[in-house]
């Protein structure tokens, strides 16, 4: 082992290793079939691009779920590594990434909350689970897993709807407010919201179907 | 009057004002409209949560690095994977209890005679310490972004080893290398060739990542006998 000096002829370094996450500029979307058909055939390059725009969906839900950082990291890991091998049992659709990314999600991290328990139980720190704990905590979560569904369509938007939407439905502002800050006719500023919640369910709705 | 149009039902979950009495007087009488209008203010309520926070770079490189490393489709279908057992630094501290818990499970496969699950060289009979992913990095051209493979530093007991798996460094003369480059931009070491040209294990010196030697480097090296690093490197990563 030599240590040498620095070559002279470094063209780049100190920009982002990683690249920031892909974003789509087409509403209807058909890259999201197109990377899950590629996903189902076993390329590699469709994994990572299922990772940079779904990660921060399935690592957001799984640190709201499991109020734990570490833990989080860890199941969002598990979760792009269980779906590589499990990739066959995905059917492209426009919603099925998603969908079975939350599907894989939810597994893992019922899967630490078993963990967690057993845990409890053998260091005899006694815990009670009422049935309607766990009920309400399971449909306070389905929210959630929603809300940030939500959340990444609206991302994915183009522009001006994404920024719509969120003044209208992040910020509260009104179609009045919207259309002074962004110039916008105020009869444009209610269709881009009208479409835009439209578009919000029927994506919801394929959440829903597919996850079933 | 026929149903109403999607757009009045989603301006009626909004603002009720907005849409015109007549359409308004259709959907309060009409089952399915209503329904429509409740399906887009539920979906409404729902609009608001976030924000969305991307999990930490190395987590990508760790998913990737597993999934290079190739663990047959057959085998790892119907188990949990073991992924979670050579995690981040974290796992040095202490394993947390869930982790431990599918290292007993894992324990209970290989009794079972199903084997070690996690794609890595095969296990002498002696006790083997898998050693614990403890940085990784994605590698990248320099000119672009275009993704290099990745490199994974993995501690054991007693050593470090920095794992590389490159692709797509061209087909030019040369052999590749692998440097080590500190965070300081003034020193390097070389690590050794990467002698099949894209992947190569290196032990290295317990301490040198933690010093500062963070980035991964590969270089085309011309076959000139010179020891330094040729200034031409195919690839980059920082190990996080
Ligand atoms: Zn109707």
């Amino acid at each position: 082992m030599t240590v040498v000096a620095f070559p002279t002829r470094t063209p780049r370094y100190g920009g982002p290793v990683v690249t920031e996450a892909v974003t789509f500029d087409d509403e209807h979307d058909t890259s999201v079939e197109d990377v899950a058909a590629r996903l189902v055939a076993g390329d590699e390059t469709a994994l990572e691009e299922v990772y940079d725009r779904w990660s921060a969906l399935v690592h957001t839900y799984a640190h709201r779920a499991l109020g734990d950082a570490h833990d989080a990291e860890d199941a969002t890991q598990q979760v792009f590594v269980a779906a590589w091998h499990s990739r066959h049992t995905l059917t492209p659709s426009p919603s099925a990434l998603p969908a079975w990314l939350i599907g894989i999600a939810r597994h893992k991290i019922s899967d630490v909350r078993a963990a967690r328990a057993r845990d409890a139980r053998r260091a005899e720190a006694a815990i009670t689970v009422d049935g309607v704990g766990i009920t309400s905590e399971q449909s306070a979560e389905h929210d959630v897993a929603e809300q940030l569904v939500i959340r990444q369509v609206v991302q994915d938007l183009p522009d001006p709807r994404k920024t719509i939407l969120f003044l209208a439905f992040w910020e509260g502002q009104s179609h009045a407010e919207i259309s002074e800050s962004t110039g916008l006719p105020l009869g444009t500023v209610k269709s881009h919201v009208r479409r835009g919640l439209i578009h919000i369910q029927q994506q919801l709705e394929g959440v829903r179907r597919e996850s079933r | 009057m026929s149903h109403a149009e999607l757009d009045d039902l989603a301006g009626l979950a909004l603002d009720r004002d907005d849409v015109s009495p007549d359409v308004q007087r259709h959907v309060d009488g009409c089952l399915q409209c209503t329904e429509a209008v409740d399906a887009f203010a539920a979906a409404r309520a729902l609009a608001g949560g976030g924000p969305l926070v991307a999990p930490p770079q190395h987590v990508r490189a760790q998913v990737m690095t597993h999934v290079r490393r190739g663990t047959p489709d057959a085998r790892s279908a119907a188990i949990p994977l073991p992924v979670a057992l050579e995690s981040h630094p974290r796992a040095r501290r202490g394993i947390s209890p869930w982790l431990a818990g599918i290292a007993a499970a894992l324990a209970l496969l290989a009794g079972l005679g199903l084997g070690r699950l996690t794609g890595e060289p095969a296990p002498t009979p002696e006790a083997v310490d898998p050693g614990t992913v403890v940085a990784a990095a994605d590698l990248t051209a320099l000119d672009s972004d275009a993704a290099r493979g990745v490199a994974s530093a993995v501690e054991t007991a007693d050593a470090v080893t920095l794992r590389v798996s490159a692709e797509e460094l061209g087909d030019g003369d040369g052999v590749h290398e692998v440097w080590l480059i500190n965070v300081d931009g003034k020193r390097m070491v070389a690590i050794g060739l990467l002698a099949s040209g894209d992947e190569g294990q290196f032990e290295v010196p317990l301490g040198l990542i933690d010093k500062g030697y963070r980035i991964v480097d590969i270089s085309v090296e011309p076959d000139d006998g010179d020891p330094t690093h040729s200034g031409v490197s195919l690839a980059r990563g920082e190990l996080a």
